[in-house]
């Protein structure tokens, strides 16, 4: 398999290091970073610049901190384990086009998701492109699927936010790439992009929208 | 609690280095040594307390995320690997992901190292791996000479969280000259990504 050609942009990864950037957006990153060893290292890379700014903080404020370090020794005998590292979904549990989703979006997509499109859980919107009835709201941000059957062009719409699409099965190409598994567009507010699907099987892709999407009809305006 | 022996009453906080640090998780690791862990808690506590109440968190809040951070620093000091990160750098991520539960309410979503489904380092060709170790040298000599005031942007708007307004406030820069810095800075460490971009 080949590794992303296409990558979130640094602001997105920096915010993601450091912890600036909201759940939405950070389930896309981190997914996109399942796929692609090449921003994991930038990542870790915007980690230890993080982590030099944190050195950086006073280290003086003993007072009170003394105390908290003493009501720790209990706790430090307890040794108990951390409550976390809750188990990854089984792979079964989420795959497309026979390949498993990668953590972490599998455990937030329903089992089943590459159902076909006539029973009821893809909703068309135009000839051959589809969004799923499944949907999230995380911090603001809009989390759904988009399907795009072969040579299949999503509408015209207009998003006054940023608009993120990450390929989870066959490709889609636009007037800037065309994008495969793991690959990210990112479309700032009001850019003209017209999508469509590229790939002999529909295309998948995990589509998050801050604010409204608004599809307009033939003469642009809201349909 | 033991002290350690070299104590000093006004406890002058002399900063650990990168090496000293790295010994003292590794004796927290395999010999559960106490002193140790002081030795780290006298270390990063401020440095988390200080973290968190410039991320909102009141004091009393502030101080329970200090005293997690460091009971999962004495939990997992096992799963430290030096060859991965420095001992700041992963405090800083614990002290990231556990005020993002606690002050924001929200999870982290993080890929899982151990999902078969993740693409591993070596699916890479040959080609791809230098690329990736060339990339990986170039991002970190690029954040190397970061000039000073475009670094102190990026610190102010994504370790705190600054708007661009606050920035400029706290700065007493002009606005403009804010988001200036700030598209230098990117733009500078965009440049490592060399033609791949």
């Amino acid at each position: 398999m080949t590794l992303p050609l296409h990558h979130p942009e640094d602001q997105l990864l920096i915010g993601y290091a450091s912890g600036q950037e909201r759940a939405g957006k950070s389930l896309l990153v981190a997914t996109h970073l399942a796929y692609c060893p090449d921003c994991r290292r930038r990542v870790a890379s915007f980690e230890a610049l993080c982590g030099s700014w944190f050195e950086e903080l006073p280290c003086n404020d003993h007072d009170g901190l003394d105390a908290l370090l003493d009501r720790m020794d209990g706790l430090l005998a307890a040794g108990g384990a951390p409550a976390e590292a809750k188990p990854s979904r089984p792979l079964a549990a989420g795959s497309l086009g026979g390949r498993p989703v990668p953590e972490p979006l599998r455990s937030w997509l329903p089992e089943a998701i590459d159902t076909p499109t006539d029973d009821g859980s893809w909703r068309e919107i135009s000839k051959g492109v589809w969004l799923s009835g499944w949907e999230r709201t995380l911090s603001g941000t809009t989390i759904c699927l988009l399907r795009m059957a072969s040579g299949a062009p999503v509408p015209a719409h207009r998003h006054t936010a940023d608009e993120l699409l990450l390929v989870l099965q066959g490709a889609f190409s636009d007037e800037y790439g065309s994008y495969a598994l793991g690959d990210v567009a990112q479309y700032v507010a009001d850019t003209d992009h017209h999508a469509q699907g590229a790939s002999e099987e529909d295309c998948i892709c995990l589509f998050l929208l801050d604010g409204e999407l608004i599809f307009l009809d033939e003469e642009g305006n809201p349909a | 609690m033991p002290e350690p022996s070299d104590q000093d009453p006004d406890r002058p906080s002399q900063s650990l280095d990168a090496d000293r640090l790295d010994t003292l998780v590794g004796a927290v690791a395999r010999d559960r040594d106490r002193t140790a862990f002081a030795a780290l808690f006298r270390h990063f506590a401020p440095k988390i307390l200080h973290y968190c109440l410039r991320l909102g968190a009141d004091r009393s809040t502030a101080e329970e995320l200090v005293q997690d951070v460091m009971l999962t620093v004495w939990l997992k000091a096992g799963s430290f690997d030096p060859a991965q990160a420095t001992v700041g750098t992963w405090v800083f991520t614990i002290a990231r992901n556990r005020r993002i539960d606690r002050l924001r309410k929200e999870m982290r979503p993080a890929p899982d190292p151990a999902d078969p489904a993740m693409t591993p380092q070596s699916h890479a060709t040959p080609e791809e791996s230098a690329q990736l170790v060339q990339s990986s040298r170039h991002l970190q000599e690029a954040i190397g000479s970061l000039a000073a005031n475009q670094s102190e942007v990026l610190r102010r708007s994504y370790f705190l969280e600054q708007t661009h307004e606050e920035i400029a406030e706290d700065t007493e820069m002009p606005l403009g000259t804010v988001k200036t810095r700030l598209r230098l800075a990117l733009g500078h460490l965009k440049r490592s990504l060399g033609d791949k971009a």
